[in-house]
């Protein structure tokens, strides 16, 4: 499983991610942590107007990790996705990404970053080991990892959380 | 704390203006001192980039000079696109402390002349860099936003385009709107995708303008009964609601302490509409209506020029246009020319006025209310 890099509040004990120095809610120095990456979809969108150095459609979604840290990634698309759905999260190169895809998929994704035709190859390489090994080698421990692509298991069903509290 | 008082209220025609900012700033700020018939003591300025969008800096001291008032104090005021009303609460409290009598208040905005992925990048560096480096813009935060209030059932996509619709029939009626044209459910609902689920017409456009008010110790029957400030996590996904904003909610808990009255005296109100479900997710954050029954009241035409409390008399931000520094401004205009029954073509019957204004994505948001006393 994907460790994703953040930051926990020593008086308040919240963790946000990415890392930051300072506690959003405090004035107090955070700790560094690591967090399984894994968890459900609190929103998304889809972007066909898109900033520069991105090709539309841009899915992003906002996931919220085990612990309450949230982080925006990128996906393949969000035309499956639903609020509170469970994705896995992979990083490369410094980027998250949700869901789970295979190799085509990868690359397709991979196109639509800013960098040149080498290094978005490479990025798509370099996911499908990670993917690869994190399947294969290192299931998320003490959790069922996520559903397949669009079936919901029973799993997602009971561990279904509202979108966010009210 | 003294009494903070509106001598005049000005603003220029808002959309695609040939002008320079300097001149739209001073095309406001010009009738606002005539109106008034005296000269400030203070001057307070604002526009949120004029560095980017017209490379101008030492901002206060290059209006003041502009506008002939380089020998009075001037300051510049900025919170991203609720920067009008930020420069409205600084002379609210230059004249309450009692350290000034007459204030000038002037925002403008200057963009059409930028192209459109330049301002948009510009107006993307309100965003946390996080989400930014992911692509976020305004529109995608804001669809965010509307992806988790359509699933919560709070607004439909019936009720989104119904905002738009409204406000461009205001908008119609008022000469100082960017948009003069109504515009169909059937136009809105099939403009183009923006950031799913908002489409073109969900969104306020780019626009060119500027407002501005004399405010005054000297009681002169409309006051500004209360401001308040409120804000929030720069990150959205620091938020533990994605669908009402804390910086709306804490703005109208102050505003309405220091008026001395709660929302059930609003008449009418100026909502920070950038995309149309936040029109309908404020009056809620406000507390204009119960958690849940704004879509309600406006699927009943509650909000219209003839209903209970007509909404975005202007065309709001989507029709009347949203010239940023000077949107927070010409909202106050409005709510002014409401009250004394200078709101030709559009005019409510109100004594009591509410302003709303959104800075980012509801970061740094404002309340503000006006009443007619005499
Ligand atoms: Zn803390």
């Amino acid at each position: 499983m994907e460790m994703v890099a953040a930051s926990r509040c020593p008086d308040c004990g919240w963790v946000v991610a990415p890392p930051v120095r300072i506690c959003p809610r405090h004035p107090v120095e955070m700790t560094p942590v690591e967090i399984a990456g894994y968890g459900s979809v609190l929103s998304y969108t889809t972007l066909t107007a898109v900033p520069e150095g991105f090709k539309p459609p841009l899915h992003i979604a906002v996931v919220e990790l085990p612990g309450g840290a949230r982080i925006f990634c990128h996906g393949k698309e969000t035309r499956q996705l639903k609020i509170g759905r469970r994705v896995v999260i992979e990083q490369v190169d410094g980027i998250f990404y949700f869901a789970h895809l295979g190799l085509a998929d990868r690359v397709t994704m991979f196109w639509k970053r800013r960098g040149a035709a080498p290094q978005r190859t490479t990025g798509a390489v370099k996911s499908a080991v990670k993917r690869f090994l994190s399947v294969y080698k290192n299931p998320p421990s003490g959790t069922a990892p996520p559903a397949e692509n669009g079936t919901r298991s029973n799993e997602e069903e009971q561990n279904h959380r509202p979108a966010e509290k009210s | 704390m003294r009494d903070v008082w509106i001598a005049a209220a000005a603003m220029t025609r808002f959309g695609r203006r040939s002008e320079t900012l300097e001149d739209l700033m001073a095309d406001a700020a010009l009738e606002a001192l005539r109106e008034a018939g005296r000269e400030p003591t203070a001057l307070v300025v604002t526009a949120m980039d004029p560095e980017e969008f017209v490379g101008e800096g030492n901002f206060a001291s290059h209006m003041g000079t502009y506008l002939g008032l380089s020998h009075v104090p001037a300051i510049r005021v900025e919170t991203a696109t609720s920067s009008g009303a930020a420069a409205l609460y600084a002379g609210f409290a230059l004249i309450a402390s009692g350290f000034h009598n007459h204030v000038l208040v002037v925002g403008g905005e200057k963009m059409t002349h930028v192209s459109t992925p330049r301002v948009s990048e510009i107006i993307s560096r309100v965003i946390d860099p996080h989400e930014r480096s992911y692509g976020a813009t305004m529109p995608a935060l804001a669809a965010i936003v509307a992806r988790a209030a359509l699933a919560k059932g709070l607004i439909t996509e019936l009720d989104m385009a119904q905002v738009a619709v409204k406000n461009h029939a205001n908008g119609a009626r008022n000469p100082y709107a960017h948009f003069q044209q109504p515009v169909t459910l059937e136009e809105v609902m099939s403009s183009r995708m923006i950031a799913d689920p908002l489409r073109l017409q969900h969104c306020c456009p780019i626009s060119d303008g500027a407002a501005a008010v004399l405010l005054t110790s000297d009681p002169t029957g409309t006051k500004l009964a209360g401001m308040g400030q409120g804000s929030d996590y720069l990150a959205v996904r620091y938020r533990d609601s994605l669908t009402g904003f804390r910086a709306t909610q804490d703005a109208a808990k102050a505003a309405f302490q220091m008026a001395g009255f709660g929302p059930e005296r609003v008449q009418v109100a100026e909502i920070h509409d950038a995309f149309a479900p936040f029109e309908i997710l404020s009056l809620e954050d406000i507390g204009l209506f119960p958690p849940g029954k704004a879509a309600k009241a406006a699927q009943n035409g509650e909000l219209t020029l003839e209903g209970r409390l007509p909404v975005n008399p202007s065309g709001g931000l989507k029709a009347r246009g949203h010239a940023l520094a000077a949107t927070g401004v010409a909202q106050v205009v409005e709510l002014v020319w409401q009250l004394t029954g200078r709101a030709l073509g559009r005019q409510v019957k109100a004594s009591v006025g509410l302003a709303h204004s959104i800075g980012g994505l509801a970061t740094n948001n404002w309340v503000t209310l006006v009443e007619q006393v005499a």
